[in-house]
């Protein structure tokens, strides 16, 4: 009976590692309060949540919210937003930290390199809201500077923040501008394991620079380059609520509008607040994401034995 | 023998004519990302001490044009704005002291062997995946009596799992089973080896995570929105977002800076003082977290190396 046998020792285990479990105990309490309690309110998806009543007290109405949701006019708008904003962002901001990472590393002079490390990193640390202030100062139609240079060649102010076909545009120009040189550093550290004997090697067969990075560079960064992609696109249907909320205006609403801004405005902005059909969204796009980060998951782990966990 | 060496130097020469050429190509490049990545934070130093004329006519465009400071001065007079100044310093320091011991002790307990620990690890890396939405969250928070509270400011957001696997993997290799061991034959229980043999030897994981966890709240402004009512207990960054961030950026910025005006004339200078008090803002909202990441860069960079290796 192993079974019989294990139990004591089992209680004996977690006996003299009593420590272990105080130590962590404060993880425990803050996922168990902010992450898991939360779940049971998931309920509401299913009531119609009034703020007098509670959780508990609030009537029932089956899938109702869903149904209206996939039945809105808005449905595939924000299904469309939010996945072509992360879709054109993943493909256009991806390959340019691998760009730059290869041409840094090419750099002879150890003081320009790390001056140049160093400034390429600062604009992630710039905060959303003053990174979204910079946009509406420098695009202001009266007295922004990018206005300016426009009018002064002879065109007409553009309306930057208020028309809908400059938001994706304008959203993905600042994520690179803050994120494309901090995405550097993994792949500089990619290349910095690259052994100088192969350098070397390739400098007495005669390889030009350009040559040494098509054939040693690029191909050491492939496979990480190749994970972060597929770990990246089980992220597609995220929204990053932060920056998105800054942009939005009336004018750019038609594609400014994605899943995670829309339940907050629904749920907690608007007029009256509808907790429940917001939160109802909520559990669809969670869902959603939950299902594409397994599947990416299981693709990588195929293809590599990298995996989230 | 000199036949042998005179092709051998012409294709040397041509080799590093083509590798010139690809020096030179990259210096341009390497001009015209800084040139993008810098500009815009020079011209928002220099128009900060500028004055508000000649940035609104575009004046200021390589260097400051007639220096002057009326742009701190504005910021500094407003009460309002120092007031959630300081409201961001005691979240921050709060919240990421908090954050730290919390995370400290739970990446310390990971790399142990114990019963139960695959549990643990997948109630921690879970979350990472699933949880109950905003609106779910924002109920709890409001029935536990925590909405509207500077205890929420600071206990929010405390652990990061992804922060918490980063120390984990830095804790596991740098210390090695056999010190552990050593120290329960000396009979050192898991307190006191945390103490007095973890920590002290965490100085770099704690410097990366303290940076994480310190520039994530100082940045954040979407927590208040949602969480604070009482203007008095809001951040920095969600009033900048008054301030800087809304379309109707002049008028309401003009409303925000004459605030305490007590004439017209008070009032016009106090509009004319807020066109460069945007531009000072920026600067000292921004410099605390950027100077920070410039004295820790070096940790920084080792820090997602870590996190690299495999949460």
């Amino acid at each position: 009976m192993p079974a019989a046998g294990y139990r004591p020792n089992l209680r004996r285990r977690i006996i003299n590692d009593w420590q272990i479990y105080v130590l962590l105990l404060p993880a425990v309490i803050y996922f168990f309060v902010y992450t898991y309690l939360p779940m049971y309110g998931l309920q509401i998806v299913f009531k119609d949540y009034k703020f007098v009543k509670g959780i508990l007290g609030s009537e029932w109405v089956g899938f109702k919210h869903f149904e209206d949701f996939f039945n809105a006019y808005y449905f595939w708008r924000l299904i469309k937003n939010t996945f072509l904003l992360n879709f054109l962002n993943l493909i256009i901001a991806f390959p340019i930290p691998i760009v730059m990472a290869i041409l840094l590393n090419q750099f002879e002079h150890k003081g320009y390199k790390k001056f140049t490390q160093t400034a390429i990193y600062i604009p992630h640390f710039i905060s959303t809201t003053v990174m979204v202030g910079i946009l509406y100062l420098f695009l202001s139609p009266e007295n922004g500077i990018i206005n300016y240079f426009i009018e002064k060649l002879g065109g007409k102010a553009v309306h930057f923040m208020i028309l809908s076909q400059w938001f994706r545009p304008l959203y993905i120009a600042t994520e690179i501008w803050q994120h494309a040189g901090w995405n550097t550093i993994l792949f500089i550290a990619a290349l910095a394991g690259v052994s100088p004997e192969i350098y070397e090697a390739a400098t007495i067969d005669g390889a030009t620079k350009r040559q040494k990075i098509w054939h040693i560079d690029i191909a050491h960064i492939m496979p990480i380059a190749i994970m972060l992609l597929i770990l990246n696109s089980g992220r597609l249907m995220f929204s990053n609520v932060d920056k998105t909320l800054l942009m939005q205006t009336s004018g750019n609403i038609s594609t400014s509008d994605i899943l995670g801004l829309y339940v907050y405005k629904v749920g907690l902005a608007g007029s009256p607040p509808q907790p429940s059909y917001a939160a109802a969204i909520g559990l669809f796009t969670n869902v959603i994401n939950f299902v594409m980060i397994l599947s990416v998951n299981f693709v990588s782990k195929k293809l590599s034995d990298t995996s989230l966990f | 023998m000199s036949m042998k060496i005179a092709p051998n130097q012409s294709i040397r020469i041509k080799k590093t004519k083509a590798d010139r050429i690809f020096d030179i190509v990259n210096m341009i490049i390497w001009v015209i990302i800084l040139f993008i990545i810098l500009y815009p934070l020079w011209l928002i130093i220099i128009a900060s001490v500028s004055d508000p004329d000649a940035v609104v006519q575009g004046e200021v465009l390589i260097y400051p044009v007639d220096f002057s400071v009326m742009g701190y001065e504005a910021v500094f007079e407003h009460k309002e704005l120092w007031n959630s100044y300081l409201n961001s310093i005691i979240y921050t320091v709060g919240g990421t002291a908090l954050s730290l011991i919390v995370t400290m002790c739970a990446a310390y307990a990971l790399t142990r062997n114990f019963a139960g620990k695959k549990i643990f690890n997948f109630i921690f890396v879970f979350t990472m995946f699933f949880n109950g939405g905003l609106i779910p969250t924002f109920l709890l928070m409001r029935d536990l009596g925590l909405y509207n509270t500077r205890f929420l400011m600071v206990a929010i957001n405390c652990v990061s799992v992804w922060n918490l696997m980063v120390a984990r993997t830095y804790l596991k290799i740098n210390l090695p089973n056999e010190l552990y061991e050593a120290a329960v034959l000396d009979g050192s229980s898991h307190f006191r080896f945390f103490l007095s043999i973890v920590l002290p030897l965490s100085g770099t994981i704690i410097a990366v995570l303290t940076v994480y966890y310190g520039v994530e709240r100082w940045n954040d402004y979407f927590t208040a929105l949602v969480y604070i009512r009482d203007r008095a207990k809001l951040p920095l960054q969600t009033i900048l977002r008054e301030v800087l961030a809304t379309l109707q950026t002049s008028t309401s910025t003009d409303a925000f800076f004459s605030a305490y005006a007590t004439d017209t004339a008070g009032m016009t200078e106090a509009i004319r003082k807020a066109q460069v008090a945007k531009y000072c803002c920026i600067v000292i909202s921004t410099a605390p977290a950027v100077v920070l990441y410039i004295f820790m860069q070096n940790y920084f960079v080792k820090g997602v190396m870590i996190g690299s290796l495999k949460g």
